[in-house]
């Protein structure tokens, strides 16, 4: 076989590889799309039908009409993510500052600590986290569960952060003092700035993260007004009862509709952030 | 750059002072909010797994009693450990080898000159934003035993042989079919991160390598994965942690059924501790989930550390 | 690379050093903890001595509420398509007849309103009613939050309550529940598909070996897309209420789970039983590691011709398929072996807990008077689903007699064979789910699956 050959079984056998992986990857997707539109009784049909042969939106009328608590699941967990998402963005700033300027004997523990605590399992703590919310009175309550999520998001993001601040040269900084500027003037007016796209990065990564929590919520919350998407989605629609297929995918595709937006929205930003954070951090 | 810290003057100097007043606030909030929220409670259920301690005493506000070692031995004894260990450590092993060596495939064709890269690469994200739960439920869908796809995907290609495929209805095949949904998701971001990796392999070092004589395998593994070792090794041990502490997907597809076939030791401590209500017991389960953890990703650095010297 | 390394250092002499110290530590705590039992032990026959020496109702149900008060009512149902509409309606209503009674709703799914519950009273933050299953009683119980019903609700309605329904709710013949409704698992099949297999529609199976002749004809028949129709639905799916729809299927054959005294007490019933669960699998009847919601969902669409359920479960079919109430009918549970097709005894269940306050209490047993009113009782039956009364008062309730759909398994709520109650019931049931698994999933042998689940259960028992 020639050169020319080669390299067009090569491209074929690419080609093949990556309409196979994608597939895989969009697929799902696409079915649950296509059942949504589907009546029960045609969810339920075997061979399945590729495209609805009597598409309906019933599915989505319902949810907007009767199931309401939906998207009082949604506003909650808007709140509770977008809270979460601006905290942890303002507090991974300051620490992330702090190790990468500062070289203080306790950054090691520091980061040691950070690293370790993204390891530990979040069953292991809930019994205690429990206790210790019903203490200072806030089990029950967004306050509450948006503190264990912070806590949850600070690791990688105060280091995805510091990562960030590394890339900024020092001089910038010697200069702002000498003209005069104070500590936080600096930080703020002047290093900020130029951590923009990281600050993007983790601001989504974060927002994202906290949008798929699920233990946290089920657990910390027992009010159906203050629950957030996963937990209301999972303690609703797999209930004891019966599946209702078409109402699950049409949850599935609301569910997922808005997160899909502000990441395609955000994409540029928050790939380069988190590609160039993780991979340096 | 710690060597400069090490050596310490007796006596600081005004500005160091301020640099630590000032560094150290900056901590403060986010040590603290770690330190009460994740430390703090990972702590006390170590301490809680020596003690026998139920529902029953947090309820009544009885503190819990030194049980020696009562937790473990029956831990021990009945055999679910190590069952639920094997489980683990293959669900971790399994997935992390499949996610990077998809991720590794797609990552290469999508840096090689194909049509509409920039495309493809935007939407593959998709499915890694997908809450966890939702997946879950799409996938139960899939694999759903009287009119799922997947039933009938299988029919077909075996030309009506296999009639009634349940993947999460057969103990042998019931991890392969939540291990498929978690590669689902975490694909893409593998992949974003190893093509952000790929893009920085010097073209030069490439050319030279050809010039000598380099047939493309030999570039692959003499030259791009050298360069990109370091990305591999954060990217691997992102997904090792991930992949071992995954619950959700275990809690809402299985349960850990059918016949135990994947009760893994997430699965293991909810139901010891949630279930049975035996606090002491599932934080005995959790602690050693954690000593495993530890002692898997402190191989992994290890062995990562000796190849990082080549 | 230092960083990460040190990381799990740091982690790890979190864990030895925690474990290392716990030795020493806990020792001194054993003392104070055995006399704080003390203490509660003897608060508790305080209690007791004083609940029997004002034998006269507790907390008469019909003393006025005064003052405003605010009680919390723990239940899954409430976000269950098919119930909510019926429980939101009702505590509508009480709310407007009671206006100093706020009630407090805490809602959890199915399988996890009881942790939610327990870790709400964890947090010092007990409910004071809940709906649930008869058998979460023993577990609610063990945690020292359900609370003697006879403490707390009116006289009157316990008198009323069939005795046998109570000693079912009972532990050491204190009630510690209240069943609205109670339902064995009955058989219910589908007449069409009777018909359709030539079979006559009138005359369901009355033993397992009967059910077992009339299973070929079902199986070859298929629904009008083509599909599978599956002769017999028996749930095996990990979840605790299939454990005890697999003991109900044990007492079928006369067999035992449990002795008197909560040991294990494994038969020959038993045995059959579990040998009756691998052969309608490997026939082919009974649709793989199903849970009852599964179940319905393949009743409603016509592909599986006889399963067993609770009556309610009448409720997840029509919310499916409307047109089932035409084909669906009951039928007593199948008799096996030597057994007399004894069953066991499902309720949808009130209980309260505890909170000192004898305002929560009366307001508790107030809006449990409620619930449990011939009114809202019959409209239960009537909009939400069929079953059974507890109440002696209802035994004539119209609109059980008239109910087509429980007509045939009538007499069956008779025969039922009470559950030992053990604190972990909830996972013994789950074992039986496994070892139901175990034969049928991963095909192994009837005696070495019952070895291994002994194995299991003697460990979830014996903790």
């Amino acid at each position: 076989m020639g050169a020319k050959g080669k390299r067009i079984l090569s491209a074929v056998f690419r080609y093949l590889v990556l309409a196979v992986i994608l597939i895989f990857l969009m697929f799902p997707l696409y079915w649950v799309l296509m059942t949504s539109f589907k009546t029960n009784m045609e969810a339920y049909r075997f061979p399945p039908t590729m495209v609805p042969e009597a598409p309906t939106v019933d599915s989505y009328i319902s949810l907007f009409t009767v199931d309401n608590f939906f998207f009082i699941y949604y506003k909650n967990n808007f709140i509770v993510s977008g809270v979460t998402a601006l905290v942890t963005l303002v507090l991974a700033v300051m620490s992330g500052y702090a190790l990468s300027r500062f070289k203080i004997g306790w950054n090691k523990w520091i980061v040691a600590a950070l690293l370790s605590a993204q390891m530990f399992p979040i069953v292991s703590r809930m019994i205690s986290l429990y206790g210790l919310l019903g203490k200072i009175h806030l089990i029950n309550t967004r306050t509450g569960l948006i503190f264990a999520l912070i806590a949850a998001m600070l690791p990688f993001a105060v280091t995805l952060m510091s990562s960030f601040f590394d890339g900024i040269p020092r001089e910038l900084e010697e200069a702002a003092i000498v003209d005069g500027a104070g500590r936080i003037q600096t930080l703020f007016c002047i290093i900020m700035p130029l951590v923009k796209p990281g600050m993007v990065a983790v601001g989504i990564y974060s927002f994202l993260m906290t949008w798929d929590d699920y233990l946290h919520a089920v657990t910390l919350i027992q009010n159906d007004n203050l629950r957030t998407l996963s937990a209301g989605v999972a303690l609703r629609y797999l209930g004891e009862l019966s599946y209702d297929w078409s109402k699950v995918n049409t949850i599935s595709v609301v569910g997922i509709l808005p997160i899909m937006i502000l990441f395609f929205a955000f994409q540029k930003h928050m790939v380069k952030g988190l590609v160039a954070g993780a991979v340096k951090g | 750059m710690e060597k400069k810290t090490r050596v310490r003057k007796i006596h600081m100097t005004a500005r160091e002072r301020n640099d630590r007043i000032f560094a150290g606030a900056l901590l403060l909030p986010s040590v603290l909010i770690t330190v009460i929220f994740i430390l703090v409670p990972v702590v006390d259920s170590v301490l809680k797994s020596f003690l026998d301690y139920k529902v029953k005493n947090i309820i009544s506000g009885v503190p819990g009693t030194w049980n020696h070692f009562a937790n473990y031995i029956k831990l021990f004894n009945s055999g679910k450990l190590g069952m639920a260990i094997v489980h683990t450590l293959i669900f971790v092993v399994g997935v992390v080898v499949a996610q990077f060596l998809l991720g590794m495939a797609l990552a290469l064709i999508l840096n090689s000159n194909v049509r509409f890269t920039r495309f493809i690469r935007s939407i593959m994200m998709a499915p890694w934003v997908v809450p966890t739960i939702i997946s879950g439920l799409i996938w139960m869908w899939m694999y759903q035993p009287q009119y799922g796809f997947l039933k009938f995907l299988i029919q077909q290609v075996t030309g009506g042989m296999v009639t009634d495929f349940a993947m999460l209805n057969n103990p042998a095949t019931a991890m392969l079919g939540i291990a498929i949904a978690a590669l689902w998701k975490q694909i893409p971001l593998t992949t974003l991160l190893l093509l952000s990796g790929l893009a920085n392999v010097s073209e030069d070092l490439l050319e030279a390598a050809t010039i000598d004589g380099a047939n493309s395998v030999g570039r692959f593994f003499h030259i791009t994965i050298p360069s990109i070792m370091s990305v591999i090794k954060i990217t691997v041990s992102m997904s090792i942690i991930e992949n071992f502490k995954q619950f959700p997907l275990f809690w809402t597809m299985t349960g850990g059924g059918p016949d135990n076939a994947t009760t893994t030791l997430a699965i293991l401590s909810y139901r010891e501790a949630f279930v049975s209500n035996n606090l002491g017991s599932g934080a005995a389960v959790t602690t050693i989930w954690m000593l495993l953890m530890i002692v898997v990703v402190f191989v992994y650095n290890r062995i990562f550390k000796n190849v990082e010297m080549d | 690379m230092k960083k990460r390394t040190l990381a799990v250092v740091l982690a790890m002499a979190m864990v030895f050093g925690t474990a290392c110290s716990g030795g020493g530590g806990q020792t001194s705590t054993e003392a104070p903890a055995t006399e704080a039992a003390k203490d509660t032990e003897a608060a508790k026959t305080e209690t007791e001595a004083a609940a029997e020496t004002e034998a006269e109702a507790p907390v008469a149900a019909d003393t006025e509420i005064t003052e405003p008060v605010t009680i919390k009512f723990a239940n899954y149902a409430l976000l269950e398509a098919g119930y909510d509409v019926y429980w939101n309606q009702l505590l509508d209503e009480f709310a407007a007849a009671n206006p100093n009674i706020s009630v407090e709703l805490v809602t959890a799914p199915y399988g996890e309103i009881v942790n939610t519950v327990v870790n709400m009273a964890g947090g010092g933050d007990k409910v004071d009613l809940m709906y649930g299953e008869l058998d979460w009683i023993p577990g609610l119980v063990e945690a020292g939050l359900a609370a003697p019903v006879a403490d707390i609700l009116s006289s009157e309605l316990m008198s009323d309550i069939y005795p046998n329904i109570l000693d079912a709710c009972s532990i050491d013949g204190i009630a510690y529940g209240v069943p609205m409704y109670v339902s064995p698992f009955l058989l219910y099949y589908n007449k069409d598909l009777f018909e359709k297999a030539g079979l006559d529609p009138e005359a369901p199976p009355t033993t397992y070996d009967e059910m077992l002749e009339m299973a070929p004809k079902l199986a070859a028949l298929t629904t009008d897309d083509g599909n599978k129709v599956y002769a017999f639905g028996l749930t095996t799916a990990s979840v605790p209420v299939s454990g005890a729809c697999l003991t109900s299927s044990v007492h079928n054959f006369g067999g035992t789970v449990l002795d008197a005294d909560g040991n294990l007490a494994i038969d020959d019933g038993f045995r059959e039983a579990v040998a009756m669960w691998k052969k309608l699998y490997e026939e082919g009847y009974n649709p793989e590691n199903s849970k009852l919601k599964d179940l319905r969902n393949l009743f409603a669409l016509g592909q599986l011709a006889m399963y067993y359920d609770q009556s309610w479960g009448y409720n997840g079919v029509s919310s499916i398929n409307e047109d089932a109430q035409n084909y669906i009918a009951s039928a007593p549970p199948l008799k096996g072996g030597s057994g007399d097709g004894a069953s066991v005894l499902q309720a949808g269940t009130l209980m309260v807990m505890d909170n000192g306050d004898d305002l929560r209490k009366a307001a508790t047993a107030k809006l449990v008077d409620y619930i449990m009113s011939e009114e809202k009782i019959s409209q239960y039956f009537e909009e939400v689903t069929p079953a059974y009364p507890s109440r002696q008062s209802m035994e004539d309730l119209d609109v059980v007699k008239n109910s087509s759909i429980l007509a045939g398994a009538a007499g069956s709520v008779g025969n039922v064979k009470p559950v030992t109650f053990i604190p972990t019931l909830s996972d013994l049931n789950l074992e039986i789910c496994t070892l139901a698994q175990a034969v049928t999933l991963s095909g192994k042998d009837v005696d070495t699956a019952i070895a291994e689940f002994e194995t299991a259960a003697e460990n979830v028992i014996n903790q």
